[in-house]
This record gives C-alpha cells, sequence and structure tokens, in this order.
C-alpha cells in the first residue's frame, strides 16, 4: 500500500514538473507579449558588424568542390563570377563588363580592370582561363559542378583583360550558370602554390568581404575587402556566421541577441519572431518546387485520367495555409514563378472532388485501390503534408500507404531505380532559374530521377527549346511545353517553398536572397 | 600483466577487422554519395556516373575494400568526399570538443548521482530515499533533446546567465554537460544505491560498526569503495559510448563533436568518415574496456589479473 501510494506520489510530482516547465514557456510567451515593441534590444555594442546564425556547414570552400546552398549564403560574399546576378535575380556585369556573342559558339567577355583578389595577386585573363581550364579538367572532373559547364570547349586569352569562350554546343542558361557556384574566379599563382587543401579551408576571390577565418561546424568570419572594386562597398567592417543547426537553439540566440539575422526559421517560430519587439520576420519566394510525383508505369497512374484526377481531389490551398502557416505558393507546373519558362497563364488544378470521382469512375479505378507514397523520414512537416494528401484521395475512394524513407535512400536508391512506390516526394531546387533543367532532367527518358515518363512531343520541345539562345522563341516553345505537361500530369504539384528569415531591427537594408545567396555588400547597421 | 596487455591489444586488432569489414560493406548498401552531393543542382546521369569513376567508386567492391585495408594500417582512412580533408584530421579537430562535453557530462553526472545514490541507500526507506529514487525516474525519463531545449529557454533566453551554444569557453559547457549528465545521473544513482545496498548488508559492514568507526568512515571507506566496482564499470562502459553517442545534445547546442561528424557523413553517405570514425570509436570502446579491467586491481586488490595468477 505504501508503495502504491509514494508511486502515485512520484508520478504526481512528475506531472506537476511537467506543468510547471510548460507553464515557463506560456509566461515567457505572455512576457514577450506585454513587451511588444517595447522590449530592449539585447545588441548592444557589436559595432559595424553582424552575426548571422546558419544551419549548415559546406564544410569545403572551393567553388570546384560543392553544390550546396549552405556554400553560396557565405561564398557570394567571398567569390564573384563573370556575371553577376543580382538580388532579384536580374543578370548584370560582374567581373565582366561586356560580353558578345561573335558568333554561334564564341562568347567574348571583355573583363573589368583593377581588381585584385583578396591576396593582392591581379584580376585578369589568366585568372579566368586558370579558373576554367581548373573547373573543366582533373580536379574539376571530381566534383559535382564540372558537368554544369560541358557546354564550354576552353577559354582563351585574347589580351590582358579580354578572353573568348569556345562553346561545343549552344547553351541558353550559360551565363546564369557564370554567375555562381563553379565558375566563380579563383586566383591561380594562390591556389597554384597553398594547393587544393590549403584552398578548400582558406578561399580567396575577388568578392566584397574577404574569409579571415574558418572554424568548422563552428564559425566563419568575413571581414571588409577594403580594396573592393565598387566604389563605397560593403559597408559592413566584419561579418560572423555562426553554425547552428538546431532551430529552437537558432532562435534562442537570435532572442538573446547572440545572433542578428537567422536563416531558416520554422513556420512555427514565425509567431514567436512577431511578437518580439526588436526582431522584423521578412519572407522570400525560393525556386524550389515541392510535388508528388507519379510512377506512370504502374497501374493505376499510367492513366492520364487518373492522374489529373488525383490532381483535382487534392486543395492544395488549404495544405500551404493549414499546414505551411501560408509560407508557399501554389504552382500549375513543376517549377516557381521565379522560373524562365513557368506559365503564368495556367491555373493550378482547382480543387474539385466530384469532377476527380467522375475520372476515377470512367477510368475504371475501384473504389478503396490501395496506393504506396513514398516520402523522406526526416521531414515531419512534409509527413503533415502526405497525411492531407492521404485524407483527400480516401475521399474519392483511394487508401494511401505512406512510407517513409531515409532522404539520402529516397533520391539515391528508390527513385531512379523505380522502387518508391505509385507515387513519391520530389523537391528540386532550380538554381538555373530556368525550367530547361528542370524539365529535361525530369521528363526526358533515362534521366536519372525519370524512372518512366516517355513522351515523345515532350523530348521534341525539350531539344528544341535547348538549340535556342533566342529568350522569346524558348518562351513560346516553354509555354506549349508547359500546357503540355499540365494536361499529362505527371506529378501532382504541390506548392513552390518560401523561406522565412528572422533579423534584428539593428540591421538596415538586408533583403532576404530568393536562392540562398546572401548578399551583404549594402547591409548597414544602426 | 604484460603478456594480458598484449593478448588484449591482439584482440583489438582482430576487433578492429571485424568492424571495417562490417561498416564498409554495410554503408554501401544503400543510397550512393554521389548523388547527395548535388543538392543545389540537377546533374545527368552521366555527370553522376563521371564523379562515381573519380571518386574510385567504380572500382569492384573488394578492390575498393583492399584499398581501405592498406590505408587502415597506416593509419590513413582516406579523405572526407565532402570536405577533401584527411579523416584523421577531421576527427583530430573535433576531438577536443568531444572529449570536453564527455567529461563535464561524466562529472556532472557524478556530482549528483554519487550523493545522491549513496544517501537514498544510507537512509533506505525514508522521504530523503524517496525523493532520491524520483530524482533518478525523472532523469531517466527526460528525453535530452527536450531537456537542453529547456535549459537554453530558462538560462538563456529568460535568466540570460549562460549561452545558449558554441565551443568557445568553459560557460559554453555548462548547459550541455548538465543535459548529458542529468540522464546519465538517474541510471547511475539507481546503480550506485543498489549496489551500496548490497555491500551495507554484508557482515564486514556490521563489524567495522561494531568496532565503533564513525558512520561516516564506515559508508565511504567500508562500504562505498566496494560498491564502486560495478559502478565503474557502467562509467567506463558509457565515457566510451559519450564519445560517438552524444548527437542529439551536440545537435541542441551546436557543440563540434565527433556524433554531429559521423552523423552528417552517414547522411552524406561519406564513406570515409563513417568508416575512419567508427574504427576510431571501436578502437576507443576497446581500450576504455581494458582501461576499466586494469582499474579492477586498483579498486580491489584481491583482483589479479592474467599471467599473474600462475
Amino acid at each position: 500500500m505504501k508503495k502504491k501510494l509514494s508511486s502515485l506520489f512520484a508520478l504526481l510530482v512528475i506531472f506537476t514538473l511537467i506543468l510547471s516547465a510548460c507553464s515557463g514557456g506560456g509566461k515567457e510567451k505572455a512576457s514577450t507579449d506585454s513587451s511588444k515593441g517595447g522590449e530592449e534590444n539585447p545588441v548592444k555594442d557589436r559595432g559595424n558588424e553582424i552575426v548571422i546564425g546558419v544551419s549548415g556547414d559546406p564544410q569545403n570552400w572551393d567553388p570546384i568542390d560543392t553544390f550546396l546552398l549552405d556554400w553560396s549564403t557565405v561564398a557570394t560574399s567571398v567569390f564573384e563570377g563573370l556575371v553577376d546576378r543580382t538580388i532579384d535575380l536580374e543578370l548584370q556585369p560582374g567581373l565582366a563588363e561586356s560580353w558578345e556573342y561573335l558568333d554561334d559558339k564564341t562568347l567574348q567577355f571583355k573583363l573589368r580592370q583593377g581588381v585584385t583578389f583578396h591576396n593582392g595577386e591581379p584580376f585578369n585573363a589568366e585568372a579566368v582561363k586558370f579558373t576554367f581550364d581548373r573547373l573543366l579538367g582533373a580536379e574539376g572532373q571530381k566534383g559535382p559542378q564540372y558537368s554544369n559547364y560541358t557546354s564550354i570547349e576552353s577559354v582563351e586569352v585574347v589580351d590582358e583583360f579580354t578572353i573568348n569562350m569556345k562553346l561545343n554546343t549552344p547553351d541558353p542558361v550559360l551565363l546564369t550558370k557564370l554567375a555562381g557556384y563553379g565558375a566563380v574566379i579563383v586566383p591561380p599563382k594562390y591556389v597554384a602554390e597553398k594547393g587544393d587543401e590549403h584552398f578548400n579551408n582558406n578561399p580567396v576571390g575577388t568578392g566584397p568581404f574577404k574569409m579571415t577565418s574558418y572554424k568548422r561546424d563552428q564559425e566563419i568570419v568575413l571581414e571588409k575587402n577594403p580594396d573592393y572594386w565598387k566604389e563605397g562597398l560593403p559597408k559592413l567592417d566584419k561579418v560572423v556566421y555562426k553554425i547552428i543547426p538546431e532551430a529552437s537553439t537558432r532562435l534562442a540566440e537570435l532572442q538573446t541577441g547572440k545572433i542578428d539575422i537567422m536563416k531558416r526559421v520554422e513556420v512555427s517560430q514565425a509567431e514567436t519572431v512577431k511578437e518580439t519587439g526588436f526582431l522584423e520576420l521578412q519572407e522570400v519566394g525560393t525556386p524550389t518546387a515541392f510535388s508528388l510525383r507519379f510512377d506512370v508505369a504502374k497501374k493505376p497512374f499510367d492513366s492520364k485520367e487518373v492522374r489529373q484526377a488525383i490532381n483535382y481531389a487534392v486543395d492544395k490551398e488549404a495544405i500551404i495555409n493549414e499546414i505551411l502557416g501560408g509560407y508557399g505558393k501554389p504552382i500549375s507546373t513543376f517549377q516557381s514563378e521565379l522560373s524562365f519558362g513557368n506559365n503564368p497563364d495556367l491555373e493550378p488544378y482547382p480543387y474539385d472532388p466530384e469532377k476527380a470521382k467522375e475520372l476515377l469512375k470512367k477510368a475504371g479505378v475501384k473504389e478503396g485501390t490501395a496506393v504506396d507514397l513514398f516520402i523522406p523520414g526526416n521531414d515531419g512537416n512534409f509527413k503533415e503534408i502526405a497525411q492531407a494528401v492521404s485524407f483527400y484521395l480516401e475521399e474519392v475512394g483511394i487508401k494511401v500507404n505512406i512510407n517513409t524513407a531515409d532522404s539520402t535512400t529516397l533520391t539515391s536508391d528508390l527513385i531512379p531505380n523505380a522502387k518508391a512506390g505509385h507515387m513519391y516526394r520530389q523537391g528540386w531546387g532550380g538554381w538555373t532559374l530556368d525550367f530547361d533543367n528542370t524539365a529535361y532532367l525530369m521528363y526526358y527518358e533515362g534521366e536519372q530521377w525519370n524512372p518512366s515518363f516517355k513522351n515523345e512531343k515532350v523530348e521534341e520541345l525539350l531539344e528544341k527549346q535547348r538549340a535556342s539562345v533566342d529568350p522569346e522563341e524558348r518562351k513560346a516553345i516553354f509555354k506549349e511545353l508547359t500546357e503540355l505537361l499540365y494536361d499529362l500530369a505527371p506529378e501532382l504539384n504541390l506548392y513552390s517553398a518560401v523561406d522565412i528569415y528572422a533579423v534584428n531591427k539593428r540591421v538596415q537594408n538586408f533583403q532576404p536572397p530568393h536562392e540562398d545567396r546572401m548578399r551583404l555588400e549594402e547591409v548597414t547597421v544602426k | 600483466m604484460i603478456a594480458y596487455i598484449i593478448r588484449r591489444l591482439l584482440h583489438t586488432i582482430l576487433v578492429v577487422f571485424a568492424i571495417s569489414l562490417i561498416i564498409f560493406f554495410s554503408v554501401r548498401l544503400t543510397g550512393d554519395p554521389v548523388s547527395v552531393m548535388f543538392q543545389a543542382g540537377e546533374p545527368t546521369k552521366e555527370a553522376i556516373a563521371e564523379v562515381r569513376k573519380n571518386l574510385g567508386l567504380d572500382e569492384p567492391l573488394y578492390v575498393q575494400y583492399g584499398i581501405f585495408l592498406k590505408g587502415l594500417v597506416t593509419f590513413d582512412f582516406g579523405e572526407s568526399f565532402r570536405s577533401g580533408m584527411p579523416v584523421i584530421d577531421l576527427i583530430k579537430e573535433k576531438l577536443g570538443a568531444t572529449l570536453a562535453l564527455a567529461f563535464g557530462g561524466m562529472a556532472v553526472a557524478i556530482m549528483i548521482a554519487f550523493p545522491v545514490g549513496i544517501v537514498s541507500a544510507v537512509k533506505r526507506g525514508t522521504g530523503v530515499d524517496f525523493f532520491g529514487r524520483i530524482f533518478s525516474l525523472i532523469g531517466i525519463s527526460f528525453p535530452n533533446f527536450w531537456l537542453g531545449i529547456m535549459l537554453i529557454l530558462i538560462f538563456a533566453v529568460n535568466l540570460k546567465w549562460l549561452p545558449s551554444s558554441g565551443f568557445e569557453s568553459f560557460k559554453h559547457l555548462i548547459l550541455p554537460s548538465i543535459t548529458l549528465g542529468m540522464i546519465l545521473s538517474g541510471i547511475l544513482a539507481r546503480l550506485v544505491r543498489s549496489s551500496m545496498l548490497e555491500v551495507m548488508n554484508q557482515q564486514y559492514i556490521s563489524t567495522a560498526k561494531s568496532k565503533g568507526i564513525s558512520d561516516f568512515a564506515v559508508i565511504i571507506k567500508h562500504a562505498f569503495r566496494n560498491a564502486l566496482l560495478p559502478t565503474v564499470t557502467f562509467l567506463g562502459l558509457q565515457f566510451g559510448a559519450l564519445l560517438g553517442g552524444t548527437v542529439i545534445v551536440e545537435q541542441i547546442f551546436s557543440w563540434p563533436g565527433i556524433g554531429r561528424l559521423i552523423i552528417d557523413a552517414i547522411n552524406q553517405r561519406d564513406y570515409p568518415v563513417i568508416q575512419g570514425g567508427v574504427i576510431f570509436l571501436a578502437v576507443i570502446m576497446v581500450a576504455v574496456n581494458l582501461v576499466i579491467d586494469l582499474s579492477y586491481t586498483l579498486i580491489d586488490p584481491r583482483i589479479k589479473i592474467g599471467g599473474s595468477r600462475s
């Protein structure tokens, strides 16, 4: 009896403890509520510098060794390409002042004069040639960047500030690709003398900031490049990136003033940020699109009507509003509105369960047909979305079994080998902001992530747009292609992602980037 | 004794060989490191094949294993696919942070669990014992991600006493150590209590008491020292586990430790880092076991090890 009583008491104590801990959280919320707008900014004497909390460390700063968003977040401030893509995604001259096509396969660049690398080395035609020789040579071929630039045959030095880029095939997306990642210009002498391993950890470029310290998985320090070629920029003296993988810890660091900008705010954290007087929430659309792709080799999704029916059966808007808290944008094909080739005239399939039922009946799909859906196991938010989809499909008589898989296994093994059930989550970065890459790799027969889809007209259009460098012509081809893909419905298009940033109000002129490439030259503090 | 240690070292080589086989083939069962490298990009099939070839991943598995074994003999685990750094350097980089956290966690656990366990045992059945037991129950049941986040909210965000993350100073070590130590101390306190109870029932304790030695001296000198044996075994094994198994705490507190290194490597299928990391941990585990066994002779002089028996 005594024992029973004591264990009951033990339970009570634990319960009270948990309750008090929870109410502690509540109290905290209340305190931020009451102080809305009036709470004192915890950042006081940081001077002319900012600290940014990011979620990941790319581990390697050599542009040809990585293809990670975490790299571009920092490296955009260190390295520059011949072409520059502004924060609003406009192409403009970068390290090249101008360029022109001499013929179909020769692109001539006039280089900017008087630019130096952070180590004092001069930027010139030799540096450009070295960069591309390295990218397209043995060292580059070990990394993920090489394949982006295979349309370049060679780079020839014309004079100290002119180069000719010889192409082996027209490449409509080349200029965009030259604005980042593997094509940023590296210092020849430095790389040759110090070696690749040193360069991995001590990058040197021509950008507005130079990297002065890198502690792996901890922090990266950038300092102002006093010799930057853009007059009067950058305005900050120093930028520190702290690597904080856990979102709740990043938020805690922001609330305590240890960081000024938080990348990757979660939907569930948005309210807390809004309620804190000295913080500001900023959102920005990204090129990343999410869909549930059908394996069209498997019944019943071999039928176009069935695939369309699924598109009618799911209320995408409700998913965006309820599960994503409004932080998502509807899409009609597998690309965001930022992508060249997006067709704004196409409306996403409306939510119409009656129409869905009708189409399913016509296609002869029996009530209670079961299908397998595969999603990555590490994405809690998407699991909720999958459950919502399963609910909507149940309403029209299709039973969905949700399977979770390790995300690496899913993308690198299950999807390419058609082992990911009847439908699976497909997420796509779209870094070139052009439908070319996405559509080609998604819908051309035999590509890595296209285990079963095949349509001759689609392939014909894909080849046609790739052979042309005329934007108007390509636009017209993409219009036809998107209409066709909309009708063929190879996937259930869900949304394009919206990124959320939280910023301390002492930071001025910060604009959240669409594709993780933070631009900090114009940022100031008050 | 020397013969014993040599035998144990040979044993270690066998263990490492067995682990190298298991880890080498098991990491290659699912997923492919090359397609994960292209997170932001969109590679063609040819591009992926090309990179695989350049990394030597298209060689037959037995050839790759041979290369790996050859490196192993010279302590060369190869280079990380992702960072291009030698794996051994990556491990060295993380070792300081990992050791600091492991020692911090153990220290907190010992500071809490020893007094709680001893008092619980000595005052068995009283209110003190009862609270001691509840305390260990709570320690065991708290998930450490929850505890970690709560500690951050209370001590960093609300009270502003301590920093919430990073590996910079002693202050930064406090919250992660408490998170880790709390969980450990729950189990440890129970262990100390039960082995103390066992010892306290022995006749030599009654003898000691009857000799008129003070209660405190009986408890510490006679009872606790004898109760220490199972505790040391437990602590030793836990210490080995702490070196690689504190991923959640490392994640919450942005602690640059070996656990995170290995988990990130697994997610990226960075084969050399996974292989090197796991083998490193295995060697540490074996070494810790050896040290525990040797420490028995210090705690209990009656225990003789190996050859000296004859």
